[in-house]
């Protein structure tokens, strides 16, 4: 009886065993392809769920027997592991054990390699904190790219995961383009062939700028979110603005580098054109389903005024008359506010006053619409809504341009291709040469006709409507103030009085807050450096 | 390479030591004993009591004493014989699985190949080593208990002292064993590991600008079991080579090594066949000197200045002031370094301005006569930190940027004192043409090195081990296997306690036990920071209270009566941690692997000489507890 009971217990555990192996492989067959003859098959169930949804390991990037055998290798505890050496990754940094700490970040990207924030966190780790723990440029420069190429392994495993291209571009154009050692990284960045060999670029020596390589990286970024892969909570404008924008630092890096005439004036255009491309993107506005382009905005407001007028014509005289009604409603200390020039407001009160009255004066075109009679009355209506609809998407567009100030970029882009412009920065870099080379005659000689080239830039007729504040712009006044500051020194050091009818004494006068005073020391560029500012570094 | 915590010279050392330690003995055992006395009368009566703790002293003198080595290593000879048949090979096939395996998880391309493999096959042993001898130590007794093999053995003429020394001698012999095995089979694994072979083909050199001439290029790396497939060159590394006019090639360092260059004359022209890789696998043999630093009005300071970093490690000096790092080095004989100082220094540089980026911040060495204050500047360089800079000083000092006569000045409250006094300078010591190092600068052996940053607003960092005189090279292969000496410390220990503990329990309390203590062991400093209060956060309580509150660990908690308690909570809490965590070895300090693979000598005194002081110190007692407690087991009467 005993031995019966036994035998059917063990009997029914062999088939029980069987049915849940039949199971394991029903869910967990893996997908082959197909080898030959021989057909490929889908796999299991779970296969399958992986494959639906773009989860397999090969569809994130390449499989690594190492990565793949060390997670085994945890027995499920890779968290574990990878905390622990994230741990220890830290207390290497921290103690300057570099070697240590490039095998410990290897290993925990082995243990998670599809975990994004790894490869990104200590991507910029190696390139921005462990580079700068080095005094020689040299150095420094290797750990930026250890930092681009550990990025680059990212990619390896995650072929699909814009923000690691994205990554890529920005270090390879932002670290290496602007930092302390800007000239230093440029220079060993043209000539580490290595680092070329590595990624498969066969570019030619004088095309190996890192401007123009990072903008190639953050185009692949972008095609693979064209493609539908996620930005990963990043902002679309600020996404797509960034490879425009090393175009335009592209261009402005060539006349630091003493490059100018038509090489400059190419590089500007090709910004300016892909900067408009960009402005032709649509990005979402922020309503479902609705998108907006920056380029609309002037569209967008001719279009509303248009509407406006329409709106005029079919209701005459009627926002001067609610306004005058308006006006009569103020109280005196309102109305005394308002009719107050806002610079002459002193107090509180009559700002305040000055406000309020404002407020109760905005008068809408709705506001316009409602007062009209008679058959015109639906047709006003119309208008006013759609004037004001125009009106608040010009906002939002406006809104979206100043994140990136997209309107500064385009006036700059467009006024450097003019061969004034471009010849004004050639006889400033010029002067900045002079000055390194101890040369005040020819320094003085090129400053002057750099100003003159400048003043014609300025008095252009273009400006007064599309550029009306280019004098009181902040970036470009205080470029040519720090200039005017150097020109300045050169004529002290000469003996020379600042002449009082100097070319440029409106800029001076119109920005005096950027001005120093004539005695203190201007920044002028150490010898041999020409076009570089002297600054602080950290280490 | 960063030593944290020098070590004194064996003899200075020693004394306090041994006091130390005879202290606590004495008074463990002491109170071991009053506690025992005091059971003892508790239960049978003062008469009964006392005698009882008369005769079992008297046996643990008789037991300790008159140890019989036959009979210990009969013991011992059954220990090995048991390990065996326990399959202890079974981790030596997992460490060739392991070392067959590692090749893909180690970088080749890392910035220092060697320290990475050298790190690995000593971590990878300790681990396997350590694992081993805990599980063979700490099931061993109980097991033999519960198979009643223990009853047999206590029948027989053998103390309980005896089965205890018996069964660490014998699985310190398996684990000696195993760890000879281990470490012959890591080395070929490094050796094969690191060696490679580079192509120096005349196609890759260019004419070199410059006026000197020659050729400048780069060589080409193959993996040395397949010359002629080229994959994997973009994942490794090359070499710059420059050939001189004369047609003589240098490779330059790259990845901490470099090559040797054969040149061939041939009837088309020179070639070149580059050796295998050199500078990898070294041994410096340093001697280190005592750093002090002088402030910027140059008196005397124990620290440097703190610039930011996290780390403690180095202190750093001012530039362009009165600023130094000094290091005194002692016994400096003509015997030892009669040609000149060979001297090591690796320096970290911290600019408050950018300066000139292209070149490193300027510095001095200068050698100081501690006795006469004669200081003459040997050296002004170039830095560049993170990188080992070489200089060797001749004994006949005829290069030398300034000679002049400096007092050391210590601040004292009364006044600052002069060494020599400044009226006592011999000025005209100074105003030489040149100077012989061990007639001018060296007294009665000491001397000093000076290392000054001369650029204003920019610091040099350094701490003790960072400038040292290489005295000369060791075989690698000695220190190699001297880095498996403190595996063996720690293997020796963690036999000691697994065997102690499974005298009184069973095999898995004891297994816990005795990872309780190798953990704790490695955690030591922790332990001890939290217990006297200088962990950051404070001690348990603190932390709870923080958790609660959710404050960060650096935010003061609200002064008042609540702090207060909790403070002295934490003290309370702390002592018994203190006593634990000074009772335990500290393990880590056993492991020389960074020596290893820095390229550093073991020096035999004080690195090995003191710890394995300090592993017999920690194994008497743990032997005669492991003796006494067997002892008060019934089998074992």
């Amino acid at each position: 009886m005993n031995w019966d009971r036994s035998f059917v217990r063990k009997i029914s555990y062999l088939v029980a065993i069987v049915l849940l192996l039949l199971l394991l492989v029903l869910l967990g067959q893996p997908a082959t392809t197909a080898v030959g003859d021989r057909p490929g098959s889908r796999g299991g169930l779970l296969a399958q769920i992986r494959a639906n949804e773009g989860i397999c390991e090969a569809q994130f990037g390449e499989i690594d027997p190492t990565s793949e055998t060390i997670q085994l290798a945890t027995l499920g505890m890779r968290g574990v592991a990878a905390n622990i050496l994230w741990d220890r990754a830290m207390e290497y940094k921290m103690k300057k054990d570099w070697t240590n700490l490039s095998a410990a970040l290897r290993q925990i990207a082995m243990l998670e390699p599809h975990f994004i924030q790894v490869w990104r966190f200590q991507g910029w780790n190696l390139s921005y904190n462990v580079s700068v723990e080095f005094d020689d440029y040299r150095e420094r420069y290797r750990w930026v790219i250890r930092g681009i190429d550990y990025l680059m392994d990212g990619i390896r495993y995650n072929q699909k995961e814009p923000m690691l291209f994205s990554d890529v571009g920005w270090f390879i154009s932002h670290k290496i383009g602007i930092a302390d050692e800007w000239k230093q990284f440029r220079r060993l960045f043209k000539q580490d062939d290595d680092f070329f060999r590595r990624i498969n670029d066969t570019r030619a020596i004088d095309e190996r700028d890192n401007w123009l390589v990072g903008y190639d990286w953050f185009g692949k970024g972008e095609t693979l979110v064209d493609e539908g892969a996620d930005m990963r909570r990043v902002s679309p404008t600020l996404f797509y603005s960034r490879g425009p924008m090393c175009l335009m630092s592209y261009a402005e890096a060539l006349e630091k580098d003493g490059v100018f005439e038509e090489k400059a004036r190419i590089a500007w255009r090709n910004a300016a054109i892909r900067w408009h491309e960009f402005g032709e993107r649509a990005f979402p506005s922020g309503k479902p389903d609705d998108l907006i382009q920056l380029n609309e905005k002037e569209r967008l407001l001719e279009e509303a005024a248009r509407r406006a007028e329409e709106l005029e014509k079919l209701a005459p005289k009627m926002r001067e008359t609610i306004y005058q009604e308006r006006r009569a409603q103020l109280t005196d200390a309102e109305r005394s506010a308002l009719d107050t020039p806002p610079e002459q407001r002193r107090t509180v009160e009559v700002n305040k006053a000055a406000y309020e009255a404002e407020m109760k004066m905005l008068i809408t075109h709705e506001q316009v619409a409602r007062r009209v009679t008679g058959p015109n009355v639906e047709k006003a209506m119309q208008a006013a809504l759609e004037a004001t609809r125009l009106t608040e998407r010009a906002n939002l567009v406006a809104q979206l341009r100043g994140v990136i100030a997209f309107e500064a970029w385009r006036r700059r882009a467009w006024m450097e291709q003019l061969p004034e412009t471009l010849a004004a920065r050639k006889f400033i870099y010029q002067g900045d040469e002079a000055i390194a080379k101890g040369d005040l005659v020819r320094a003085k000689e090129t400053f002057d006709k750099g100003f003159q080239q400048w003043r014609l830039v300025l008095d252009r007729k273009e400006w007064v409507k599309q550029w009306p504040d280019i004098k009181t712009d902040h970036t470009l006044a205080r470029e040519l103030v720090e200039a005017i500051q150097r020109y300045r020194h050169v004529l002290e050091k000469r003996d020379e009085r600042f002449p009082s009818n100097f070319v440029l004494q409106d800029i001076l006068t119109l920005n005096p807050e950027l001005d120093e005073k004539p005695s203190s020391k201007p920044s002028l560029p150490p010898p041999g450096l020409p076009g570089e500012t002297p600054g602080k570094a950290g280490k | 390479m960063p030593i944290e915590k020098p070590l004194p010279p064996l003899l200075e050392w020693l004394p306090l030591a041994l006091l130390v330690w005879l202290g606590v003995v004495v008074a463990l055992t002491a109170a071991a004993v009053g506690v025992g006395c005091l059971v003892a009368v508790l239960r049978r009566g003062p008469s009964e009591g006392f005698r009882l703790t008369r005769r079992t002293l008297a046996a643990l003198w008789t037991d300790l004493v008159f140890l019989s080595p036959r009979r210990v290593a009969a013991l011992a000879w059954l220990a090995v014989k048991e390990s065996v048949r326990r399959r202890v090979v079974v981790v030596f096939a997992v460490f060739i699985v392991l070392l067959s395996f590692a090749g893909w998880f180690l970088d080749v391309g890392s910035i220092d190949p060697a320290r990475l493999y050298l790190g690995f096959v000593l971590t990878a042993t300790t681990y396997l080593v350590l694992l081993l001898v805990l599980f063979l130590s700490v099931f061993s007794l109980p097991a033999d208990i519960r198979s009643r093999t223990l009853h047999t053995i206590v029948t027989k003429p053998v103390r309980a002292s005896e089965i205890v020394l018996g069964r660490i001698v014998g699985f310190t012999i398996v684990g000696t064993g195993l760890l000879g095995l281990m470490s012959v089979v890591s080395f070929v694994f490094v050796l094969r590991g690191l060696d490679h072979v580079h192509k120096l083909s005349a196609d890759s050199l260019v004419a070199a600008s410059g006026p000197a001439g020659g050729k400048t290029g780069y060589t080409e790396y193959y993996p040395s079991i397949d010359p002629d497939k080229d994959e994997v060159t973009k994942r490794h590394h090359r070499h710059r080579v420059t050939v001189d006019a004369k047609g003589e090639a240098r490779v330059e360092i790259e990845r901490g090594h470099w090559h040797a260059v054969r040149r061939v004359a041939g009837e088309t022209g020179d070639t070149y066949t580059l050796g295998g890789p050199e500078g990898l696998l070294i041994a410096r043999v340093p001697v280190y000197g005592k750093l002090r630093f002088r402030n910027e009005v140059g008196a005397d300071t124990e620290r440097g200045i703190n610039v930011g970093d996290e780390w403690m490690y180095r202190s750093f000096i001012a530039g362009g002031s009165q600023a130094a790092a000094v290091w005194t080095f002692q016994d400096i004989t003509e015997r030892k370094f009669g040609q000149g100082l060979p001297l090591e220094m690796n320096i970290e540089v911290f600019r408050t301005y950018k300066g000139d980026i292209e070149k490193g911040v300027f510095g001095s060495l200068a050698l100081r006569n501690p006795r006469t204050g004669l200081t003459v500047e040997v050296d002004i360089f170039e830095s560049k930190d993170f990188v080992i800079s070489r200089l060797f000083i001749p004994r006949e000092i005829k290069r030398f940027s300034s000679a002049r006569m400096v007092s050391r000045k210590i601040d004292h409250q009364e006044g600052p004192e002069y060494i020599p006094p400044r009226d006592a300078l011999d000025h005209s010591l100074a105003d030489r043409k040149e100077f012989d190092l061990f007639q001018d600068l060296v007294s009665d052996g000491e001397v000093e090195i000076w290392l000054q940053c001369l650029e204003p607003s920019q610091y040099f960092g350094a701490s003790q081990s960072d400038l040292y005189l290489r005295a000369g090279d060791a075989y690698f292969a000695v220190n190699f296997f001297k880095g498996y000496l403190g595996i063996w410390f720690q293997m020796v220990l963690v036999i000691g306690f697994g065997v102690m503990f499974s005298t009184f329990l069973s095999g898995p309390v004891a297994m816990l036990a005795t990872t309780g203590a190798l953990v704790g062991g490695f955690f030591r400093e922790r332990m001890i920071e939290l217990a006297t209060g200088q962990a950051i956060g404070g001690g348990p309580f603190e932390a709870l209270v923080r958790l609660v509150n959710q404050d960060n660990l650096t935010v003061e908690l609200e002064a008042g009566l609540k702090t207060y308690l909790v403070q002295i909570a934490d003290r309370v809490a702390g002592a018994p941690l203190w006593v634990f965590a000074m009772i335990l070895p500290p393990f880590s300090e056993f492991s020389y692997s960074n020596w290893v693979a820095y390229g550093f000598d073991i020096l035999w005194t004080p690195y090995v000489t003191v710890p394995l002081l300090r592993t017999l110190a920690f194994l008497v007692p743990v032997f005669v507890a492991g003796y006494f407690f067997l002892k008060t087991r019934e089998v074992a009467r």
